[in-house]
């Protein structure tokens, strides 16, 4: 049997791309993989910051088992990540359907006011809002006080507080993934769209048969990058509440930085990174999982 | 002949880090926190030092203290140690072994001559060596809203010099009730470093008597937190300090709350109130008086790369002329007991604050002075809440934070 031989292209099929991909990958392996197999290492150790590590086999795991703070944390975790993830996609699906058009006077200045917000930095955000919703000197309860009310405890209250880091992550964020959808909108063929028409479909049907189907890819990436995100949320929830009261709103990272850096536990932290990777990883499995086969609609 | 003009320019630019270093410059990278000015204040005393020697530069880095000793650690970890650092004395048990020992640098008898013994015992390594020169003293004491008190035809002139917190709790009710924009009677900070003042004055202890382990489950401590508890449930104090994230100085200065317990470094930020008439009183007693010293250092790492230099500049802003002039821009109390200080104002809450410290037992120090304070000090604000809160009562908290901290160890 005669061999094959693969073409081999020339310099600017092979190599080039491959050194201007070099920088990247240099970085991503000296910023993100070696660090990552060190962190691995790590959560096998006793290791405090300024002295040297020990390893202690699975001691770190162990005790990560029987960590009430932690598991406390991780519950935290998953409701934030929950109804965050939830309606961040269902407001960004609904702002990019208003907007994506380039029919409605001043959509540009909405986009923009909508996309803003996920300009700023989550410290500043939190700041913004603590001094909206602060329970003494918030402008809402004041200006509740000034009309005779009383003031809303939004961020000491135990039920409120979630709600509050909830509400204000979900209004940074979703302009960002409005910008996403709208782009996803935008790659469906207006064809489709006129051809229900032509065969007598309402607006609703061809959004559950034409939009929704189509889109399904973008709404994937939009959840994914949603629960990446929420599940590292520190900057803005540390700001607004500290994590309280007591641990309402303590999230698993807040508790990763206190055992690292107050409580000098670098080892157990490391523990706990690698547990939360792992949970990022299944909830972005099983996300790929439940919106099947997006390939059927490419 | 534009290139080669360019590549001339360029290629001078690339030389210049390597000419400042032919003509013996040196950069001191100084990591600095801010209680109020401290920093512009630091910049302005060392004038005179960089105009003697203008081969020395420095590089301040100010971070704010939230994530200052996660930035130090950091630093050395990654072998990029600060030629000098400001520390409080929280953070002095956990860097004070990695700092560069005194006695090779300075005459360490002269030092020991120049401050307050008090204030020394902090800044030894374990070794009981010198490894930084104290800055300023601090001490927790109440700052109050003396227009708000005298509305309420309230004289603490008198009444402070032996009230205890009962008393104080029916005198603030009275002075809540006269005034409008008064809401709350005392905001604490959100430290354990300021609720321990409560702690000691209640006889309560953090550690065991050996300072070898965390011991919250004591009487002293319990009736403490109850009394904390107490003044929560009765809305003498807002819940929005510490089951929120609301400043007790910002409270106290918006003119919301009557009393704040905080640090003697207050006293900088309050002198420009214009509002309201306010001043320091003694603190109300539970079983007996206390505040909780402290106070702040300057130092260098063993591991930096100009050590010598950082320590001239340490010895010329610690000398008693610099100290001073540091310590009044600062509105401090100066760690030297050869200083005087006349202050433009608020020279009576310095008394104040200096009479607390006086009556202040040893051991508070001495608890302080450990690392194992600092490594509990998430836990313990965490776990107070939770008795605020009403989740668990005050004995389970004390138990919860005896438990977590064995874990520590």
């Amino acid at each position: 049997m005669r061999r094959v031989k693969r073409p081999r292209g020339n310099f600017h099929q092979t190599l080039a791309p491959s050194l201007f991909l070099l920088p990247n990958i240099a970085i991503f392996v000296l910023f993100i993989i070696i660090p990552a197999f060190q962190g691995l290492y790590m959560a096998f150790t006793d290791w405090s910051i300024l002295g040297k590590p020990k390893f202690v086999g699975l001691k770190n795991y162990q005790r990560l088992l029987n960590d009430r703070v932690f598991g406390i944390t991780v519950k935290n975790t998953l409701v934030y990540c929950f109804f965050t993830v939830v309606f961040i996609t269902v407001l960004a699906l609904l702002l990019a359907l208003m907007l994506y058009k380039n029919k409605l006077k001043g959509e540009k200045a909405f986009r923009s006011a909508f996309y803003i917000p996920s300009l700023m930095s989550m410290i500043t955000v939190g700041i913004a809002w603590r001094f909206i919703l602060g329970d003494e000197m918030g402008i809402i309860n004041y200006m509740l006080r000034s009309l005779g009310g009383e003031g809303v405890r939004f961020l000491t209250d135990l039920n409120l507080a979630m709600f509050s880091v909830i509400f204000v992550s979900i209004w940074a964020q979703a302009g960002y993934y409005m910008v996403i959808m709208i782009s996803g909108l935008q790659a469906i063929p207006e064809e489709l769209y006129e051809a229900s028409k032509i065969d007598g479909a309402t607006g609703l049907q061809a959004f559950f048969d034409i939009t929704l189907p189509l889109l399904k890819p973008t709404i994937l990436v939009v959840m994914v990058l949603a629960t990446i995100v929420s599940f590292k949320a520190y900057e803005l929830i540390n700001v607004m509440t500290g994590g309280g009261p007591g641990f309402v709103t303590k999230m698993i990272v807040q508790q990763i930085y206190q055992v690292a850096f107050t409580e000098d536990r670098m080892g157990y932290a490391a523990a706990m990174s690698t547990f939360l990777m792992a949970i990022i990883g299944v909830f972005t499995l099983v996300q790929f999982k439940i919106s099947g086969r997006s390939e059927d609609y490419e | 002949m534009l290139k080669k003009i360019i590549a001339v320019l360029l290629s001078l630019v690339m030389l210049l880090p390597l000419m400042a270093l032919a003509e013996g410059e040196v950069t001191l990278k100084v990591l600095w926190f801010n209680d109020a000015n401290e920093s512009e204040v630091f910049e302005e005393t060392i004038k005179g030092y960089l105009e003697e020697n203008p081969n020395v530069k420095v590089d301040m880095q100010v971070i704010a203290f939230d994530a200052y000793e996660k930035q130090l650690k950091l630093m050395l970890a990654g072998g990029n140690a600060p030629d000098l650092v400001r520390l409080p004395t929280a953070l002095m048990p956990v860097f004070s072994e990695h700092l560069a020992l005194l006695e090779d640098y300075a005459d360490v008898k002269a030092i020991e001559e120049a401050f307050a013994p008090a204030m020394l015992a902090y800044a030894k390594n374990t070794e009981g060596k010198l490894v930084a020169y104290p800055t300023e003293a601090t001490a927790n004491g109440m700052l109050i809203n003396k227009t708000a008190f005298d509305k309420a035809g309230v004289d603490l002139t008198e009444i402070s010099k032996t009230w205890d917190w009962q008393e104080w709790a029916e005198l603030i009710k009275k002075v809540v009730e006269a005034n409008d924009n008064i809401k709350y009677g005392l905001a604490v900070d959100f430290t354990p470093h300021r609720l321990s003042t409560i702690l000691y004055q209640f006889n309560g202890r953090m550690l065991s008597e050996d300072l070898s382990k965390v011991n919250f489950s004591n009487e002293g401590t319990i009736n403490a937190l109850k009394w904390f508890k107490q003044m929560h449930d009765d809305a003498l104090v807002p819940p929005s300090v510490w089951m929120g994230s609301e400043n007790p100085a910002e409270l106290f200065q918006a003119g919301l709350v009557a009393c704040h317990i905080g640090g003697s470094w207050n006293i900088n930020t309050y002198a420009k109130i214009e509002d309201f008439e306010w001043t320091a009183v003694q603190m109300p007693k539970g079983t007996m008086r206390s505040s909780v010293p402290g106070g702040k250092f300057i130092a260098g790492f063993k591991d930096s790369a100009n050590q010598a230099e950082a320590q001239k500049l340490m010895a010329y802003f610690s000398d008693a002329e610099h100290n001073a002039q540091y310590c009044l821009g600062t509105y401090n109390l100066s760690s030297r007991t050869d200083v005087s200080i006349e202050y433009p104002s608020a020279t009576e809450a310095f008394n104040v604050f200096s009479e607390e410290l006086k009556v202040t037992p040893e051991y508070t120090a001495q608890e302080w002075n450990t690392s194992l304070v600092g490594k509990i000090s998430g836990i313990v604000k965490e776990q107070v809440v939770q008795a605020l809160l009403g989740t668990m009562t005050v004995e389970e908290v004390c138990a919860e934070i005896d438990k977590q901290a064995a874990d520590l160890q």
